[in-house]
């Protein structure tokens, strides 16, 4: 598989994975003009990724300033995809980053963790 | 295919709209239970979207709450500053117009320069309130008028105004001169008033000012250091300017001869005598400006004001300064008032 890394946008968040240290991230903020048309073949991409069987921990590292609702849709779709990864076996950790202040960002992450039960979930101040 | 994110709840509906148009009379329970499933996810991610929606709403008012309190703190702050810099340089700065760099050009410029006789005088027999009150409306009434003939406020030295026509915008420098003259003569006229008015208040020292005016070539632009600097005019015939001033008489306008020039045919003026001024090597004529010319020019008549039984009273206009015919036009009209039994009234 190949590695993935998009550099952020003003609109856009830096979206890379890396398969050989098993580390998929999404980092900045999220509200492009085409949701589908940025999100969807990298998306698709890491879902395959995690539709495979991995001997060691898988980690996605989310550390967004802002996303907008259809960013958010994709992510409950990583979300299903992280879990069933979790279900088939895979280790899977989910790191959930947010400033320090931003007490909204903390809580959309716990709303996302609602999701998981196999993978770990882990909410990380900065 | 869409073109949305919903391509998986998409799917799910058209799949069981096709089982319903194939007319079946009954659709499997393995695939009901898929349609459940499918629906409980889409209900529980609705919802969750609708919370997160609404999370971010309210983020994004907070901000823009905060950046509305911003915003009018930073009107405040603006308009606090635009006191402190010419209104056409605050707005041009403001609006994007003028970079904030040192940078100056060559500009034909009309500079006026007035000050108050005597004004050191003044304020040492003055209580400092006194003064502050009177200063602060005798500089008020000069802004509103070099506002209303557009002129550019260089700054306030002490109790001298420095101000200027041309930039950074120009009518032309025919027209510039002559909006300089004609603000010039207006502030002459609304200080006659207000003298007279002052002095009814009590006010002993009557604030009698000596304004000169010259037209040349001056670099203006933005002086000083790249921490701290002033939009100013700098150059010899900005020198000029204030040389004429000071060999104004009091309550004149004195106008060096590139600016009659310019204004000859609206103003009335006498010719001075060649003034060798400190500093300006060439020996500078100069003119005082005595009145607008009023249309036709019609030569004015020696006014007789003879009453029986009083001493009679004979006034030649051509042979009056612009202070003295100032001060009398105030001086007739309150006259006038005070036989109409108005005097408490004023213009």
């Amino acid at each position: 598989m190949e590695n993935i890394d998009i550099p952020s946008t003003a609109r856009t968040p830096r979206l890379s994975l890396d398969v050989a240290s098993r580390v998929f991230l999404l980092e900045g903020e999220s509200y492009p003009e085409d949701t589908k048309k940025f999100y969807e073949e990298p998306v698709s991409h890491v879902i395959n990724f995690l539709s495979r069987s991995h001997d060691g921990e898988v980690v996605a590292r989310f550390k967004f300033k802002y996303f907008n609702s259809s960013s958010a849709k994709v992510l409950m779709d990583l979300c299903t995809a992280l879990e069933s990864s979790a279900k088939a076996g895979n280790q899977v950790l989910v790191e959930w980053h947010y400033v320090s202040d931003d007490e909204n960002m903390k809580e959309l992450g716990e709303e996302f963790s609602e999701e998981l039960s196999a993978a770990r979930f882990t909410l990380i101040e900065y | 295919m869409s073109d949305s994110v919903l391509l998986q709840e998409e799917e799910t509906l058209a799949r069981f709209q096709a089982l319903l148009q194939e007319g079946s009379a009954e659709i499997p329970k393995a695939e009901l239970e898929v349609l459940v499933a499918a629906y409980a996810k889409l209900l529980k991610n609705l919802s969750r979207l609708i919370r997160i929606s609404d999370k971010n709403e309210q983020r994004l008012q907070s901000i823009s709450d905060e950046l509305e309190i911003e915003k009018k703190k930073m009107e405040g702050i603006a308009d606090q500053l635009s006191r402190y810099l010419p209104k056409q340089i605050y707005e041009a700065v403001f609006s994007g117009d003028r970079t904030l760099e040192i940078k100056t050009q060559r500009k034909l410029l009309t500079v006026f320069f007035s000050d108050i006789q005597g004004f050191t005088h003044t304020s040492s027999q003055l209580q400092p309130e006194t003064l502050t009150h009177y200063i602060n409306k005798y500089f008020s009434e000069l802004s509103a008028i070099a506002g209303k003939y557009g002129a550019t406020i260089d700054k306030f030295i002490g109790d001298a105004m420095m101000a200027f026509f041309g930039d950074p915008h120009t009518r032309g420098e025919k027209a510039d001169a002559l909006a300089c003259v004609q603000m010039a003569f207006e502030m002459q006229t609304r200080l006659s008033q207000l003298n007279a008015e002052w002095r009814d208040e009590g006010l002993q020292y009557p604030f009698i000012t000596r304004i000169g005016i010259n037209t040349g070539w001056c670099n203006v632009g933005n002086f000083g250091s790249a921490d701290r600097m002033s939009y100013t005019i700098i150059g010899g015939e900005v020198n000029l300017a204030a040389r004429i001033e000071s060999s104004c008489e009091p309550g004149g306008v004195l106008v060096s001869a590139d600016t009659y020039a310019l204004v000859r045919d609206y103003f009335e003026a006498e010719e001075r005598e060649l003034l060798t001024l400190k500093g300006i090597a060439r020996p500078v004529q100069t003119y005082a400006i005595r009145r607008p010319y009023e249309a036709g020019h019609a030569p004015e008549r020696p006014i007789d004001l003879s009453i029986p039984g009083h001493d009679a009273l004979r006034i030649d206009p051509p042979a009056l300064t612009m202070p003295q015919r100032l001060t009398l036009i105030e001086n007739l009209k309150r006259a006038a008032r005070q036989l109409e039994g108005n005097d408490h009234e004023h213009d």
